[in-house]
């Protein structure tokens, strides 16, 4: 065990990585097999809830009603492919698509586990974005996964500005307090800054980590610091940290330079399905 | 159990442990499956065997998080070691007496966990909510571990490996 605790950081990244690796295929069967009962739980409870409305209807609308429903699932999915589309067409870095497939295993951390990792051309420290806007940064790659640490995490840490007024903060999460939502705070905002309920949160661009303009939240609650020299607020995050489905790494091309090619590949299959960033390989 | 099946458990524990959301109500404990494979060999095997899957475990849990190796070893060798300790005094075969004693190896490790993180920086929790994880961590395990105990214990059954206490 002392062994085990004193590997070099490297040898400790190759063997963390090697056993994440080969549990992710079976994360990605369970996730997959969990979201088809989940699809099939709400479809099943829909029905019950009709027929307790509509008693007196009979089988026949019941079935219509259900492949209305079914229809509705399709167009809902179509949306939100074309929401994708329309985003990755406005987003100006490379961006790598991935599922979600895990959480952290122990809860001690606000992390969340993709599907894609070095092999496809993701690296730590990088932004990972949904359509809704920030959810935090790559913070340990393996050749095929990557975890995300989430912006609600208290050691997950954001420069951002106000879109309105363009006052400096940093955000930074509280970590998830028992019965409540994982929430985000600003801090370090001038006393003397303007700074109210529903202004919109954005990534400032500054230390390079994260990219300019992204949106992080919006402020819900305002509040001087207990110094008295700065205020504080509290942010609701734009992306719903705790439903997260799928993420985009935000890629430099060196991260993708260093990729395997045949996953690149893949990759911008599935892109060229849904945007416009075909021949993205080097 | 062989060190096959052990492997097997490992890896069903670990996948199940990241598919399962944390329970924000109980403080995000972790889903106590691989405690549960661990507790059952400290309870059932020799003290060997008990320490080779409270390694892999810790392996195990370790690579599926942000901890650095060898911190969840050390929780489950507390936990494994209090179990040992206890082993002679429960009735392995009674539900009931599984899942308390389930439920304090799971505060125990938590509390080691919690000790080895703190201690280094790595998270920063105040005390009163390690003590509502140590708690939610108990309420978890007194539900899953007798659970585990039993699915184990009849796959061993099964494959003509299950012998008693040794």
């Amino acid at each position: 065990m002392l062994a085990m605790m004193n590997l070099p950081d490297s040898a400790s990244r190759r063997v963390k990585g090697a056993v994440r690796d080969g549990i992710s295929p079976l994360q990605g069967v369970l996730r997959g097999g969990v979201r088809e009962l989940r699809d099939i739980f709400r479809y099943v409870r829909g029905i019950g809830d009709l027929a307790l409305e509509n008693r007196a209807l009979s089988e026949e609308i019941v079935y219509l009603r259900g492949e209305m429903r079914m229809a509705r699932e399709l167009e809902r999915d179509n949306q939100m492919l074309r929401d994708l589309l329309g985003f990755v067409q406005r987003f100006p870095n490379k961006l790598v698509s991935c599922e979600v497939i895990g959480r952290d295993s122990t809860g001690w951390w606000q992390t969340v586990r993709l599907d894609k990792g070095a092999f496809a051309g993701v690296a730590e420290g990088r932004a990972v974005i949904t359509t809704d806007g920030l959810i935090g940064r790559t913070v340990s790659v393996s050749d095929r996964t990557a975890d995300v640490l989430l912006l609600s995490d208290p050691s997950c840490k954001v420069s951002v500005r106000l879109a309105r007024s363009g006052t400096f903060g940093v955000v930074a999460g509280l970590g998830a307090k028992p019965g409540e939502q994982p929430a985000c705070r600003l801090d370090y905002v001038l006393k003397t800054a303007d700074v109210q309920e529903g202004d919109e949160v954005v990534t400032s661009g500054l230390g390079g980590l994260f990219p300019k303009g992204l949106l992080v939240g919006r402020v819900t609650k305002v509040e001087m610091d207990e110094s008295g020299l700065y205020q504080t607020a509290w942010i609701d995050s734009a992306a719903d940290l705790g439903e997260l489905e799928y993420g985009f790494v935000a890629a430099t091309e060196k991260d993708l330079a260093a990729a395997r090619p045949e996953s690149l590949v893949e990759d911008v299959l599935i892109d060229s399905e849904t945007s416009s960033l075909e021949g993205e390989s080097p | 159990m062989t060190l096959l099946m052990l492997l097997f458990w490992l890896i069903v524990g670990g996948t199940l442990q990241a598919a399962v959301p944390a329970w924000r109500h109980m403080g995000q404990p972790a889903f106590p499956v691989l405690l549960g494979v661990v507790l059952y060999a400290a309870v059932n095997k020799k003290t060997r065997y008990f320490v080779v899957a409270a390694l892999l475990a810790g392996l195990v849990e370790d690579s599926l998080s942000l901890a650095p190796l060898g911190y969840s070893a050390c929780a489950f060798l507390a936990a494994g070691g209090l179990a040992l300790l206890l082993r002679g005094d429960f009735f392995a075969d009674k539900a009931h007496t599984i899942s308390w004693f389930g439920a304090l190896c799971a505060a125990t490790s938590t509390g080691a966990m919690a000790l080895l993180l703190r201690s280094k920086g790595l998270v920063a929790l105040s005390g009163g909510a390690v003590l509502w994880r140590m708690a939610g961590s108990a309420i978890l395990a007194a539900a899953i571990v007798p659970l585990l105990f039993g699915l184990i214990r009849g796959l061993e059954r099964r494959l003509g490996t299950w012998e008693d206490r040794a």
